[in-house]
C-alpha cells in the first residue's frame, strides 16, 4: 500500500507542488524556531556558576577626579566591607554579571588558541559571587608577587586548552599561570552558552577597574542602599555612583533573549496556522473532487476506516517528500557547524520539527479523512 | 449464489420519499449471465448496488452464498466485495494518476498481497483482456474501449465469483461494445456469474436471462 501511495503522490507531483513547498517552508521555519528554543533550553539547564541573589553591582565614576583614583576605590571597598549588612565585597572589571559589557581575548597553550571571556577581579570575587572552585584554589593578593599573573579558568576553557591534561600550574598565553578551575560562569545569564572564561587577579593600583560587587545579607533593603550611596559620595566627592541589583539585571538580560524568541514563536505560529488551514482546505477540496475514487475503492474492498487511513497516509507521504527536501537543507547546519552550535542541538531541532510537521498534517487530514470515510460508495459512484 | 427476498429501497429526503425498488425477489444461480433492463430511473443501478453490497435495502433480505449479509459489519462487507465481487462501471472509474497496471492492482492492495505477485496477477488479467502492451500507459492515453478493458481486468484480477457490470457498453460504440461483450461471455464461460445492467436489447439477448424493471418493480 505504501508503494501505491508513493506512486499516487509522485504521479500527482505537479498538482501537489504548492503543498510540498508549504510543508517544506513550514519545516524550515520550525527548524529555525526549534533550534533557537532547544539552544536556549539547553543553556538554561546548565548551571549559572554563581549566585545573583542579594548581589549588587556598584559602578563608580570618578568623573573629573584623577587624583589617587585607585586608592580611593580601595578605600570605598574597605568601607563597604565594614558595613554589618555586607557579607562580602569585591572589585572587578566593568563586565560584571548580567551587564552588557564584555571583554574577550585569545588564550594560547601548546599551539591551541581558544577565545575566552576575560574578567579582572580581586581575591574576594569567588566569595562575593559564591563561585565554587573545582580544582586548585581562587587567587590571593599575595600571588601577584610572582612572575606570572594568577588566573582561574572555567571548565570549558580547561577542556579547550588542556583536554585531559591537568591544568594547574600551567602557563598559558605567556603571562598567565592557572591556579584554579571553576565549573561554569555564565555572566550573561542562564540563557547564555557556557563559554570559555578566564579570571585574572586585577592590579589594585589601576584606576580602570572601578566596579564593586557587593553581597548583602538577605533582607537588606533600599534604606541601606541609600545610606551606602550617601556614604560613598561623601567619601569620594564629585564621583557618581550607580547601583544595579543583579536580580533586576538578570530580568533585563532574560528579556533580551526571550523577546526575540517569543516574537519568532508568534510569527511562526501564525505561519503554521495559515499552512494548516490551507492544508485543511486543500484536503477538503481534494476529497470533494475524489468522491468517485472513494466510491470505487470502497467497491473494490476498502473499508471506511481504510479510506480514512489512506487520506492520512497520503498526506504523510506528501509530508515525507517535503521533509526529505527540507532535511537536505537542515542537515547542512550540523555538518557545517553553523553559528558554532553543537550538532546535537540541530539534530534535536530536526527531530522536533519532523514530529510537529507530521502532527500538523495529521490534524489537518483527520477531519477531511473522516468525511471521506463516511461517503456512501453507491452515491459517490453514481455522482461520477 | 445471490438471493434477494422482498427487497424494498426507499430514498428519503426531508420532504420527498422515493420508492426505488419495490418487492424484488430474485435468485441468481452460480454461472448465470443475467441482464437487467429498464428505463432510466427504474432502479437498475440501485438493484445492482444492493447485490454488490454497496447499498442496503430498506426492507428485505440479501443472501450471498446462503449467508444473510444484513448483519455484516463494514469490514466483513468490504472483504466480501473484495473477494467475491468484481465491478465494471459505465464510466470506467479508472484513477487517472495511476498507470494501467497500477489501476488493475487496486483490488489486490486490499488483500495485502505483496508487490511482485500483485503485479503478476495484474499483468495476467491485462493479458486476458488483450491489453498487455499498454500496462505502463495512463488512462488518458487510452480509448474508451481500452479503458473498459482495463476496468474488466481490474474486476477479474482478484478472481471473483460474481461480476457486476453497470452498463459496461453504455459509453462505447457498437464495435467496441461487442468486443467487451465477447470478453464478458468468455469470463462467463470460464465460470463467472455475471449480472449486467444494460439499455441495449442486443446485448441483453446474448445473456442467459433477462430481468426487466419498471418503476422499481420487477416486470419480467
Amino acid at each position: 500500500m505504501i508503494r501505491h501511495l508513493f506512486k499516487l503522490i509522485w504521479n500527482k507531483k505537479r498538482a501537489h507542488s504548492l503543498l510540498l513547498v508549504e510543508i517544506w517552508a513550514s519545516f524550515l521555519v520550525l527548524f529555525g524556531l526549534s533550534s533557537l528554543i532547544v539552544y536556549n533550553v539547553r543553556n538554561y539547564r546548565e548551571p549559572l556558576g554563581f549566585e545573583y541573589q542579594n548581589a549588587w553591582a556598584i559602578s563608580l565614576n570618578s568623573n573629573q577626579d584623577t587624583v589617587e583614583v585607585a586608592e580611593k576605590i580601595e578605600r570605598v571597598l574597605q568601607q563597604l566591607r565594614d558595613q554589618p549588612e555586607v557579607e562580602a565585597a569585591s572589585r572587578m572589571s566593568s563586565n560584571f554579571p548580567f551587564s552588557q559589557s564584555s571583554m574577550n581575548n585569545g588564550v594560547e597553550y601548546n599551539k591551541k588558541n581558544v577565545l575566552a571571556d576575560f574578567f579582572s577581579t580581586d581575591e574576594h570575587f569567588a566569595k562575593t559571587m559564591v563561585i565554587p572552585v573545582l580544582e586548585g584554589r581562587w587567587y590571593r593578593s599575595a600571588d601577584s608577587v610572582g612572575k606570572y599573573t594568577p588566573v582561574v579558568i572555567n571548565r570549558k576553557l580547561k577542556e579547550g586548552l588542556f583536554g585531559d591534561e591537568k591544568p594547574l600550574g600551567k602557563v598559558i598565553g605567556e603571562r598567565f599561570k592557572v591556579i584554579g578551575v571553576v565549573n561554569t560562569f555564565k555572566s550573561k545569564g542562564e540563557f547564555m552558552a557556557d563559554k570559555p572564561a578566564l579570571f585574572e587577579l586585577l592590579d589594585v593600583k589601576t584606576r580602570w577597574n572601578d566596579l564593586l560587587m557587593v553581597r548583602v545579607k538577605p533582607g537588606t533593603d533600599a534604606v541601606f542602599e541609600a545610606k551606602m550611596v550617601k556614604a560613598i559620595t561623601t567619601m569620594v566627592t564629585g564621583w557618581s555612583v550607580e547601583v544595579d541589583h543583579l536580580t533586576d539585571s538578570r530580568k533585563t538580560t532574560h528579556n533580551m533573549t526571550l523577546v526575540p524568541v517569543i516574537i519568532f514563536l508568534i510569527v511562526s505560529g501564525f505561519l503554521l496556522i495559515n499552512v494548516a488551514l490551507g492544508l485543511f482546505g486543500v484536503l477538503n477540496l481534494s476529497i470533494a473532487k475524489r468522491r468517485g475514487e472513494i466510491g470505487l475503492r470502497r467497491a473494490l474492498g476498502a473499508t471506511g476506516t481504510g479510506i480514512s487511513e489512506q487520506f492520512i497516509s497520503e498526506i504523510w507521504v506528501l509530508a515525507t517528500f517535503a521533509l526529505l527536501i527540507g532535511l537536505l537543507f537542515a542537515v547542512q547546519f550540523p555538518l557545517m557547524n553553523v553559528f558554532d552550535i553543537q550538532a546535537g542541538i540541530y539534530l534535536t531541532a530536526i527531530a522536533i520539527s519532523i514530529v510537529v510537521i507530521y502532527g500538523i498534517v495529521t490534524l489537518c487530514a483527520l477531519f477531511p479523512s473522516r468525511l471521506a470515510a463516511r461517503i456512501q460508495p453507491a452515491v459517490a459512484l453514481h455522482e461520477e | 449464489m445471490i438471493n434477494l427476498t422482498n427487497i424494498e429501497k426507499v430514498y428519503r429526503t426531508s420532504s420527498i420519499e422515493t420508492l426505488a425498488l419495490n418487492n424484488i425477489n430474485l435468485n441468481i444461480r452460480k454461472g448465470e449471465f443475467v441482464s437487467i433492463m429498464g428505463p432510466s430511473g427504474c432502479g437498475k443501478s440501485t438493484l445492482l448496488n444492493i447485490m454488490g453490497l454497496l447499498d442496503e435495502p430498506s426492507k428485505g433480505t440479501v443472501e450471498l452464498d446462503g449467508q444473510r449479509v444484513s448483519t455484516y459489519r463494514d469490514k466483513e462487507l468490504a472483504r466480501l466485495r473484495n473477494e467475491k465481487i468484481g465491478f465494471i462501471f459505465q464510466s470506467f472509474h479508472l484513477i487517472n494518476d495511476l498507470s494501467v497496471v497500477d489501476n488493475v492492482e487496486i483490488p489486490l492492495l486490499y488483500r495485502s498481497a505483496n508487490g511482485k505477485p500483485r503485479q503478476t496477477y495484474a499483468k495476467e488479467a491485462l493479458e486476458k483482456v488483450g491489453l498487455s502492451n499498454r500496462i505502463k500507459h495512463f488512462p488518458k492515453q487510452l480509448s474508451g474501449g481500452q479503458k473498459q478493458r482495463v476496468a474488466i481486468a481490474r474486476a477479474i484480477v482478484g478472481k471473483p465469483e460474481i461480476i457486476l457490470a453497470d452498463e459496461p457498453t453504455g459509453n462505447l460504440d457498437s464495435a467496441m461494445g461487442n468486443e467487451i461483450m465477447n470478453i464478458l461471455q468468455t469470463l462467463n464461460n470460464e465460470g463467472a456469474t455475471i449480472i449486467m445492467v444494460t439499455h441495449d436489447e442486443n446485448m441483453a439477448k446474448r445473456t442467459h436471462r433477462l430481468i426487466r424493471l419498471f418503476d422499481g418493480t420487477q416486470v419480467q
